[in-house]
């Protein structure tokens, strides 16, 4: 018998399963948008709320707190400064911000691979940010320390559905407080390549995370590009204080970007009602990107939205109730039209534990957020608690989720293989697919596989240990530390950085403020 | 990316039948488990030349390497369609084999006649129930959707297979797999067959209470139930005798 087979050596198992262990490592630096955006209203409805924001920003004005420079920038500029109070003519912060804010821009990371863009058609899914404490299923709730903020940065770098390293993904209440950033800006460069955002609770924080980045990339190199974002919150309602302001105006001199973002508790920090919120976000962000803007022309600013409702019964913030979803589509909607890019979104809850309130909740913001066109999705993975404790199980939940919603962005293939007429042809009536030629070719990629669900028989599920989604993300998160390999960092990078850390350190006293 | 083109260098040309056995039985593992017909099938007819018999030929080379498939499909590591087409190439090195193995008295693995139950039409299941069966080196019949008592007793009849497989999606459906059932009994040859059942809505308790002799929650476990169960009634049948 004439041997005719031509075949691959190095094919059968040992080949499939090292392709298949390999295959969950795709990189990628944001999710495409090929989807529509969701919008709740008209034309008509947002000039509306464009023109009670400028009504706004006429009458009641924005005060900007003890920060002078900021009065002198916006007398300059044509605004009416009344002690620390600025009202704006109408328009006035519209046409400074469209006269040089970029639409999207690149924020660079050490590994060329993990550059991202933030802004236009793409999504970029970061960690949760500012919890003073953690939980896991084995030690409940406790205070963070340095060493789970490391945990979570190697987490983060670990999983393909988050683009980005975060910043105060929690907070390390082992360290002084006037030296935390240093660790944590190390932490975030030592431990992942994917990009990272700065210090911003005092301005020479924020220029000790700009000069950790010149040792990074070289100081020429970040004098041209954006290699930190960085988060900037109103002091809702109305208000910038003094320490946002000094460390907005640290990024932006140093042309790096910031997330202006409103943060409100509708009710306690907004009106109750849906539009008169939105009005108040677009108000606070416009003054807020056009003072970068004034700072710096050209500056990269993101319009930043955290909102949620709070209980009138108690005063505490819920999540992933259906109004904050209606302010965030309305917010997306006016970001796109003022033209830069818009964070808001993550995967927000209100419950201690990752449960099903956690997980409706969550799924309910995490959704709307993909839906409405965020574009740098800030609290993607870990939230619980209304941002008090960052959860490790609840990590590895959300970041399943993000991968999944990056599914969904990337809408409908219609190229002759998505039409799959071959297919049904192939198969015909009262037959089955799944030994299709057009299978065959498409299988492995073509459906979300979760690593958190389980999709086995009861009788499996039950030999498995009756495990539920925590349980099973519990095991997943010990595994990704174990199985952890630091990308690699120049060594005399790396010495740099120490270097500069401990001599900063010890330049001051230690602080608890 | 890397990987791909890697494996793409080591591309070469491999003449099976310039193989020694070893190579050879090492390479049809392989070749089944991506799922290669043609290769099984000239695979198995060189050790048939090489003088092996056919029992050796299916024990060493075939269900070794159906075995290494239902291991990796169990840990999530293949997918259905590449185990639907391991399960053809086994079936193309089979049918070489089994005309074979009946000559020279070797019991056969396993034949199975299967088919959903009356008023369900339902059978992606229990295709890949038969599919795992042929797999692992089963004779399967195949005896399709919304089968009437009258088509279970007739198949029985003519087929003579070891097991009788019943498979049903519905509620209102999986009852009826007693019918059949209580029709083996009355017919007195309820024993002459292992009956195993299965489907989304049944569990333990409800096949027993049916008077099945197993419940097979998916198709892996079939395969491995099937051979275990036919191996123990063979067993006690030796023993009797």
């Amino acid at each position: 018998m004439p041997s005719r087979a031509r075949r691959r050596r190095g094919a059968g198992r040992d080949a499939k399963r090292a392709a298949r262990q390999q295959a969950t490592v795709e990189i990628s630096a944001w999710a495409d948008r090929r989807i529509p955006y969701f919008e709740v209203l008209d034309e008509e409805a947002l000039q509306l709320i464009e023109h009670n924001a400028d009504t706004v920003l006429e009458e009641v004005g924005i005060e900007f707190r003890d920060f002078p420079r900021a009065l002198q920038l916006w007398k300059e500029a044509g605004a009416d400064v009344d002690g620390e109070r600025v009202r704006f003519p109408r328009g006035l912060c519209r046409s400074i911000i469209q006269a040089s804010a970029p639409a999207e821009f690149k924020q660079h990371a050490r590994n060329p691979e993990r550059t991202t863009i933030i802004g236009g058609d793409r999504t970029v899914f970061v960690p949760a940010y500012g919890s003073p404490f953690v939980r896991n299923l084995d030690e409940g709730r406790r205070y963070a320390t340095i060493e789970d903020f490391r945990n979570f940065v190697k987490l983060a770098y670990m999983s393909a559905g988050l683009h980005h390293s975060g910043g105060t993904i929690c907070e390390p209440v082992d360290v002084p407080v006037n030296k935390r950033h240093f660790d944590m800006v190390y932490s975030h460069i030592k431990y992942s390549d994917k990009p990272f955002m700065g210090s911003v609770t005092h301005p020479e924080r924020a220029q000790d995370t700009v000069d950790m980045a010149k040792i990074v990339f070289g100081e020429d190199f970040v004098a041209e590009n954006t290699v930190i974002t960085s988060l900037i919150n109103a002091n809702s309602p109305l208000t910038f204080d003094e320490t946002m302001l000094g460390s907005a105006t640290v990024y932006a001199e140093n042309n790096q970007a910031t997330v202006i973002s409103p943060f409100l508790l509708a009710g306690a920090m907004s009106p109750v009602t849906v539009a008169g919120t939105v009005t108040q976000i677009l108000a606070e962000a416009l003054a807020g990107i056009a003072y970068t803007q004034l700072v710096r022309p050209g500056a990269p600013v993101v319009f930043g939205t955290f909102a949620a409702a709070v209980s009138m019964q108690s005063g505490a913030p819920t999540f992933g109730t259906p109004e904050p979803s209606l302010i965030l589509y309305a917010a997306g909607a006016l970001a796109r039209r003022l033209g830069v890019p818009f964070r808001s979104g993550g995967g927000l809850c209100a419950s201690k534990i990752p449960d099903a309130q956690a997980a409706y909740e969550s799924a309910n913001t995490m959704q709307t957020g993909v839906l409405g066109g965020v574009n740098f999705m800030l609290h993607a993975a870990g939230w619980l608690e209304g941002g008090l404790a960052r959860g490790y199980e609840k990590y590895i939940m959300d970041a399943d989720q993000a991968s999944a919603l990056g599914a969904l962005l990337r809408g409908v293939d219609l190229s002759e293989n998505g039409q799959a007429l071959d297919a049904i042809r192939e198969v015909g009536p009262g037959q089955h697919f799944l030994g299709a030629a057009h299978t065959q070719a498409n299988f492995e990629h073509a459906f979300y596989r979760s690593n958190i669900a389980d999709n086995n028989s009861f009788e499996q599920w039950e030999q498995a240990g009756s495990l539920d989604a925590a349980q099973r993300a519990n095991a997943i998160w010990k595994q990704m530390l174990k199985d952890y390999e630091a990308p690699p960092l120049d060594a005399a990078i790396d010495e740099a950085l120490v270097e500069f850390v401990d001599r900063r350190k010890s330049e001051f006293e230690d602080r608890d403020y | 990316m890397t990987d791909e083109n890697d494996i793409a260098d080591d591309e070469e040309d491999i003449v099976l039948s310039e193989l020694s056995d070893d190579e050879l039985v090492e390479q049809m593992h392989d070749d089944l488990y991506d799922g290669m017909k043609d290769e099984i099938v000239e695979g198995t007819s060189i050790l048939l030349e090489r003088g092996w018999s056919a029992e050796k030929v299916l024990n060493v080379s075939l269900v070794e390497g159906m075995r290494i498939v239902g291991v990796d499909f169990r840990d999530g590591i293949l997918f259905v369609p590449e185990v639907l087409l391991a399960a053809n190439a086994m079936k193309g090195g089979m049918g070489l084999l089994r005309p074979l193995l009946a000559e020279t008295g070797v019991k056969p693995i396993g034949k199975m006649v299967i088919g959903t139950v009356k008023g369900d039409i339902h059978d992606i299941g229990k295709n890949l129930v038969a599919m795992m069966m042929e797999g692992g080196g089963f004779e399967v019949i195949d005896i399709g959707i919304n089968n009437a008592v009258e088509d279970y007793m007739q198949a029985l009849e003519e087929h003579q297979p070891d097991i009788l497989g019943m498979s049903a999606l519905l509620t209102t459906t999986m009852p009826y797999m007693k019918v059949v059932i209580d029709e083996m009994v009355s017919q007195r040859v309820r024993d002459d067959y292992i009956v195993l059942v299965g489907g989304a809505p049944l569990n333990e308790e409800f096949g027993l209470a049916v008077g099945a002799d197993g419940y097979c929650r998916d198709a892996a476990q079939s395969a491995d139930m099937g051979p275990a169960m036919i191996r123990d009634r063979r067993a006690l049948e030796v023993a009797d005798a």
